[in-house]
């Protein structure tokens, strides 16, 4: 038993049925035996990994993993571990036919400037041994004179009846029966997250039901609680104390981090049911506490100081206390 | 095992070790070797005076060690009547030593010597400063006691200082290091901070948070260092919350002696509970915002002379954000957040762990892996043994990560006894 997004994740270019443009220049580049540096940009399960190990896969043969090195920018940001692990790795020989190697770096928009800076250099100077693959969320986070170093390839989210066809054909290998109506609510809560559409048909297969929309719903609830509304909702009912308790558990025991929860709060602002010209002033409030999160140094603080607001603008509006 | 005392165990055996006082010590030296080089100095005795912890003892031995005296001591402990100081150390102070090693003398913790039960005692000891043909070293807290006075003249003085933060940080980093501990730089600071000049009672301090554990953070010491000081803290806030004028609730702050970190934290519990009103709880929780930019700008550019304005913001400006609210008797509660920190942190060490698991398998982040994972494996392992098992073995948890992710005992048997069966 594997996890279904590592065990039904594409091993080669060929098994990749997305990102149609994208899989076709990486062909281009597996048949001429050259790879320029790249930046995979796009938001999150819409296949910058794979297609990275993929295109690995296809230049260099099974045994990819003895050419490659893959590290995580957001574990690893620092910028001593692009001068040491990065350069070590980028200034020795290549073994294999292929003459260089390649360094996948994802989550690449993570790195310090510093870091960034550094990378650019040595992406210069090792070019002959090593290509570089950097993956990241935000493209416009990398800085410039390292995106103008790499040949750009923007992944956009899938399209709903790809990822169907994708579970369908999951579901059919592990014999797990998938209704229409599960399907949709898969859909529905995974946006075009292809991994997050796997992951949430692989947790409502473990209830071992007929996966419907109910299952499928009853799941995401427990992998996703509410705790940000009844945050907001304790907060704008005067009670600033449990307020600050459920974000004590969110940031202690769920380690949801800062500039997550922010993202959040913002998002379910919108669907409060409070006058609209108000939604707009707290809007404001949560951007002004945004700011402070990245000057500041401590996550709870900052964010308690905009549940306080809320309390106030919770009475101001004549709710609660 | 832990028997050992660690004043003992990491004692400087040489002078250079000691840390901290070096014009102390090169007086000391120098003086010593005119001594030994058979030149006797002018002043016969060394009268070595300073705060506790600052060094004087250990730097006497040490120099005994480095120079080769044979170090001959009374303290506290001792009866030190004439008679007595006469019979031990009497004759030392003529002769020379069986093992053809030069004598040094020590009369270490005068302030000890009592009037009627070492009755004559200072008298026996001016005696033998005044015929010595050996070095004599006295050792007091406090030199200006009248007592002392005819001492005084017959010596030469040498003041202990309390040690610098720096020298102090310097050494238990090294002990920690002895012991395999990794220190965080802040807590070896607090503990520093906290000792306020006295090595020795940093030192104490360490071994009653450190001994046998792998690593210290700050929230370990700042735990510990809280005990004796509740009450402190307690009128400090009261006077904070009550001030009605900027200058009072800065002064509350100025004439404690309390950690200003440790501070914040207390303050930022206590706004909720002190004040009333959401406008003002607000005003308050702004204030504290503020003051925590300047922490981050700290952090950043280590401009330590910003800390002004975070006092400023976190006294100052939380005691004029009450304009409904007037705070009466506030019982004030111990920050959650430190108690969070001290007690979470096994569960967020597990977590980690289980999501490097994660990331040796599923090609994301230790972040991704705990926010977008980890969550359906929960449901997983809560939902179906078998999976569960399955999903165990292939990311390799042990038991411990297995009853953390289903959060039920008689799920993570099931789940654990699967996984032997297999």
């Amino acid at each position: 038993m594997m996890m279904w997004t590592e065990k039904y994740r594409p091993k080669s270019l060929d098994e990749m049925v997305n990102q149609e443009e994208i899989v076709a220049r990486l062909k281009g580049f597996v048949k001429t035996g050259n790879v320029p540096h790249c930046l995979f940009a796009g938001p999150p399960g819409t296949g910058k990994t794979t297609a990275a190990l993929c295109l690995a896969h296809d230049l260099y043969g099974p045994e990819y993993h003895n050419y490659i090195m893959e590290l995580n920018a957001s574990d690893e940001r620092g910028i001593n571990v692009i001068r040491e692990t990065v350069k070590t790795f980028a200034r020795s020989m290549a073994m294999g036919k292929v003459p260089f190697k390649l360094l996948i770096l994802d989550e690449a928009d993570n790195m310090t400037a510093d870091a960034q800076q550094a990378l650019r250099r040595i992406m210069e100077r090792y070019t002959e041994t090593c290509r570089f693959i950097l993956i990241a969320n935000y493209s416009a986070r990398i800085i410039e004179p390292i995106q103008s170093r790499c040949a750009p390839f923007r992944f956009t989210y899938l399209k709903p009846e790809h990822i169907a066809a994708r579970l369908k054909y999951i579901a059919e290998c592990e014999n797990v029966e998938l209704l229409e109506s599960g399907i949709g609510a898969i859909l529905d809560v995974s946006g075009g997250d292809l991994r997050k559409a796997i992951n949430t048909l692989q947790a409502a297969a473990s209830v071992g039901k007929p996966i419907d929309a109910d299952v499928v719903y009853s799941v995401v609830g427990h992998a996703n609680p509410s705790y940000v509304k009844d945050m907001i909702e304790a907060a704008m009912e005067g009670q600033f104390l449990k307020a600050r308790e459920i974000l004590r558990d969110l940031i202690w025991r769920y380690g949801v981090a800062g500039t997550d929860l922010i993202r959040q709060i913002h998002s379910q602002i919108f669907k409060l049911d409070i006058p609209e010209k108000w939604k707009i002033r707290i809007a404001e409030t949560i951007g002004e506490i945004d700011f402070r999160l990245v000057m500041g140094a401590n996550e709870e603080v900052q964010l308690s100081a905009l549940l306080a607001r809320l309390a106030e603008y919770g009475q101001l509006m004549g709710r609660g206390g | 095992m832990g028997a050992v005392l660690w004043t003992d165990k990491y004692k400087p055996r040489t002078l250079s070790e000691v840390v901290g006082n070096e014009k102390a010590k090169s007086k000391l030296l120098e003086w010593a070797k005119a001594w030994k080089e058979g030149r006797i100095p002018e002043k016969k005795a060394a009268f070595l005076y300073g705060p506790p912890g600052t060094g004087k003892t250990v730097t006497v031995e040490a120099l005994a060690n480095d120079l080769g005296f044979e170090l001959i001591e009374t303290n506290a402990s001792d009866f030190r009547t004439e008679a007595q100081i006469k019979r031990v150390i009497g004759s030392a102070a003529q002769a020379a030593s069986l093992t053809g090693k030069p004598r040094m003398l020590l009369f270490d913790e005068l302030d000890g010597i009592v009037g009627t039960a070492d009755a004559g005692g200072l008298k026996a000891i001016m005696g033998i400063v005044k015929q010595a043909r050996c070095p004599v070293i006295l050792i007091a807290n406090n030199p200006w006691d009248p007592k002392f006075r005819p001492l005084r003249e017959m010596c030469m003085m040498v003041e202990f200082k309390r040690v610098g933060k720096r020298d102090i940080m310097k050494h238990l980093q090294r002990i920690c290091e002895r012991e395999g501990i990794r220190a965080d730089r802040k807590a070896l600071a607090f503990l520093a901070d906290r000792a306020n000049g006295d090595v020795r009672s940093a030192v104490v301090d360490l071994q009653a948070v450190a001994q046998g554990k792998k690593e210290i953070t700050y929230e370990d010491v700042a735990w510990l260092g809280m005990r004796d000081r509740k009450k402190e803290i307690f009128r400090v806030l009261g006077n904070i919350f009550h001030a009605d004028k900027c200058s009072r609730a800065l002064a509350a702050v100025k004439e404690a002696e309390v950690d200003l970190d440790m501070l914040f934290e207390w303050i930022y519990e206590n706004v909720p509970r002190a004040y009333k009103d959401p406008r003002d709880v607000a005003r308050a929780m702004d204030a504290l915002s503020r003051a925590d930019m300047f922490k981050g700008r700290i952090i950043r550019t280590q401009d330590w002379g910003l800390g002004r304005y975070i006092t400023t913001f976190m006294t100052a400006g939380v005691a004029m954000a009450k304009e409904k609210s007037k705070p009466g008797f506030v019982k004030f509660s111990f920050p959650e957040r430190i108690r969070y920190l001290s007690r979470g942190r096994s569960e967020r060490e597990l977590q980690m762990k289980i999501a490097e698991a994660i990331k040796r398998r599923c090609h994301v982040s230790t972040k991704e892996a705990r926010e977008k994972i980890m969550p359906y494996l929960r449901v997983i392992f809560q939902n179906n043994p078998e999976m569960a098992a399955g999903l165990a073995r292939w990311l390799d948890l042990d038991e411990e990560a297995i009853k953390f992710l289903t959060a039920d005992a008689k799920r993570a048997k099931e789940i654990i006894s699967l996984l032997k069966a297999s």
